[in-house]
């Protein structure tokens, strides 16, 4: 199954790179690419991408925005996977809760960058996960402990959430609870749906915010 | 590298998966507060267990006479240096209105000055000897030594503040000296008045001791809120005064957005050309290694270097320059505040662009000879930045066409545009947005009241155009 890809950047030489660098890839096509923001919601909404990989200052509609119009055009797809040239953490916590997947570091090698496309389309597991719970934990105000805001989770569940919350894959996860990455999946599954969460970045913040994790 | 970014490489990650887990069950915040609690045990038991095998008793009784009253030993010496300070202070003043008398005949104007520098100095020796006894925290105020020039020098020593508070506090020190004295004497006087002075019998004894210990334990009292008196009044008579302050602090908030400017702009040039050209580089390589039935695409490979010579050569010009900013000290030898660049600095960029091959001209109009300085400063900046951005995004996207460059002032306005030829390169792309910084030059133009435009142009080029007010809040 080949993944879609929609490159979204307003240097013409950052999307000519990446066009060639991901078309190099078997598994991964180029189906367009967009300068500014407003551009991206045309050409997504025309191009059906899986993979929308977006940089974050753009003009007319910056990348931030532009990612929150798609997450609320349909929650499904395209998953957000943000390109950032510096690590600044602010863009970075606004783009994840704006509902991207992922972010990945423009300079980063092309094998981790096409390895965080194929992660965030599977969602098996979070892009950067020690970064990626950092940046969250940090960033959402804390609360009191407790899990007072989110839904009735089984404890099996609850545990399955800790450790999503931990930057864990479903394998690692898996093999920590002594269960069957199919039984790992269906739990995450349940507990994306019973907080509303479009993918495991979303379910983090979600497990932040709540104060059922506490950084 | 693959594996461990993905984090499904799970040959590799079982064994630190059990590690990993009692950590994030313990939702984050246990294993930082379970390593300081451990390390914090660790330490009691060093500390504390160690005394009571050693018999020493001097750092013992040491510590419990400061457990009771902690620098006491320095506020000992600094009443008892009181006393023949406030002696040298008494003979200060003495000079100044000796010195002062004297102006009346002529020649004391010298020596006042000499007394009010003593006094100065007298104010540091203080101001140090405050912080190592009392443990006060007192900002240094201005130097007057560093002030170029004699004159500027007796003008500052004279009209400074600091200079008459310093006085202010030397009198002061005199009064609290004085008062110390009083206390110590007059304690001094009923102690031994008390032991020597009356009739010892069994019944008077204890009495007497008593009466002796709270003479001793007043004097101590009153020494003690003297000492406090001085704590209290030193950083308001001693420190930098409130204008100093203020003056310091609009310094260091001046360096802190000059530091933030420099960021962006390292941000915005050396690290988005360092990425495009890095991205550019990575797409060469694969295009020239056959793989499969890919074929290998000299044509885009060779453009791509040229895309990347481009970006290296405006970065290096543009490293140049904050280089050369960052090197700069000024007379004191501290680094000299961020030098934004002005529209004298144009010149300059577009030679470096020629250099490049970009055949670009630079018309001004409406600024005489002498007349830059009318246009703010930071206008002149927002207008350079529009120029090298335009200039430069020719450079990426157009090849090497005509290019002109013009800063007009007219009614009140700046008009700043850079427009080219047609594209020589054929297979550059006019699409919108242009190079990053459009964006970001966009937003500055408007946070100065002024609008900044960017499209293709009629005669089928590009044409960035900044309309900026000259009254405008740059």
């Amino acid at each position: 199954m080949t993944l879609r890809l929609l490159l979204v950047d307003d240097d013409v030489l950052v999307r000519s790179g990446l066009r060639v660098i991901l078309e190099s890839e078997p598994d991964l096509t180029v189906v367009g690419d967009a300068g500014t923001g407003r551009e991206a919601l045309e050409v997504a909404a025309r191009t059906d991408p899986d993979v929308v990989l977006m940089d974050v200052r753009m003009p007319d509609i910056d990348g931030i925005a532009a990612t929150a119009a798609l997450v609320a055009r349909d929650p499904r797809r395209p998953r957000v996977l943000v390109l950032t040239t510096f690590e600044d953490d602010d863009y970075l916590f606004r783009s994840l809760q704006a509902g991207a997947s992922g972010f990945a570091l423009k300079r980063s090698d092309p094998d981790e960058l096409v390895d965080a496309i194929r992660v965030v389309a599977r969602g098996a597991s979070l892009v950067l996960p020690d970064l990626t719970r950092r940046l969250i934990a940090s960033h959402v105000p804390t609360r009191p402990r407790g899990a007072a805001a989110l839904p009735e989770l089984t404890g099996r569940e609850a545990d399955v959430l800790r450790l999503v919350a931990g930057g864990l894959s479903n394998a690692e996860i898996a093999a920590g609870l002594h269960l069957s990455r199919e039984t790992v999946k269906t739990h995450v599954s349940s507990v994306l749906l019973k907080l509303g969460a479009r993918d495991r970045t979303q379910a983090v913040i979600a497990a932040y915010e709540s104060g059922f994790m506490t950084p | 590298m693959a594996a461990s970014l993905a984090g499904t490489g799970s040959g590799a990650d079982h064994p630190t998966a059990p590690t990993r887990l009692p950590r994030a069950g313990e939702a984050g915040s246990a294993p930082a507060g379970e390593s300081r609690g451990a390390a914090g045990g660790q330490d009691h038991g060093m500390s504390w267990t160690a005394p009571t095998h050693a018999p020493a008793l001097a750092p013992r009784v040491r510590a419990l006479l400061a457990a009771a009253r902690p620098g006491w030993p320095g506020r000992a010496l600094y009443v008892l240096a009181g006393l023949p300070l406030a002696v040298l202070y008494s003979a200060l003043f003495i000079g100044l209105v000796g010195s002062v008398v004297a102006v009346v005949y002529g020649i004391g104007v010298l020596l006042v000055l000499q007394v009010l520098a003593v006094a100065r100095g007298l104010g540091g020796v203080e101001r140090r000897l405050a912080r190592t006894l009392l443990g006060v925290d007192i900002p240094d105020g201005e130097r007057v030594r560093d002030q170029r020039g004699v004159v500027r020098r007796v003008r500052r020593l004279v009209l400074a503040a600091g200079t008459w508070r310093a006085l202010g506090w030397l009198g002061a020190r005199v009064l609290l000296g004085a008062a110390m004295f009083a206390t110590l004497v007059f304690g001094l006087a009923a102690f031994v008045a008390l032991g020597w002075e009356t009739d010892w019998t069994v019944v008077t004894t204890l009495p007497l001791l008593l009466l002796m210990a709270l003479v001793v334990c007043l004097t101590l009292l009153v020494l003690e809120l003297l000492v406090r008196l001085t704590a209290a009044a030193a950083p308001r008579l001693l420190g930098a005064a409130p204008e100093q302050r203020i003056a310091a602090l609009q310094q260091s908030s001046r360096r802190l957005a000059d530091r933030q400017r420099l960021a962006r702009d390292l941000h915005d040039t050396i690290g988005h050309a360092l990425t495009a050209s890095l991205l550019q580089a990575t797409a060469a390589r694969r295009t020239l290694t056959p793989a499969g039935d890919r074929p290998v695409q000299p044509d885009f490979a060779r453009q791509a270097l040229e895309h990347i010579e481009t970006n290296t050569r405006t970065a290096l010009s543009e490293l140049d320059r904050v280089l050369s900013v960052l090197r700069t000290v000024d007379a004191q030898g501290d680094p000299a505040p961020f030098a934004a660049p002005t529209l004298a600095d144009l010149d300059d960029l577009l030679a470096g662009l020629r250099d490049g091959g970009l055949p670009v001209a630079l018309v001004v109009d409406g600024i005489g000879e002498g007349e830059l300085g009318e246009v703010p400063a930071g206008l002149q900046e927002l207008a350079y930045r529009v120029v090298q951005e335009g200039t430069t995004n020719v450079l990426r996207h157009a090849g090497c066409p005509l290019t002109v460059a013009q800063v007009v002032r007219v009614d009140g306005l700046l008009v700043v545009r850079v427009c080219n030829e047609a594209a020589t390169q054929l297979d550059a792309r006019p699409g919108p947005g242009g190079g990053r910084g459009l964006a970001g030059l966009r937003e500055r133009a408007a946070a100065a009241g002024g609008t900044l435009t960017a499209g293709p142009s009629p005669s089928g080029g590009f044409e960035v155009c900044a309309t900026l007010p000259l009254s405008g809040t740059a």
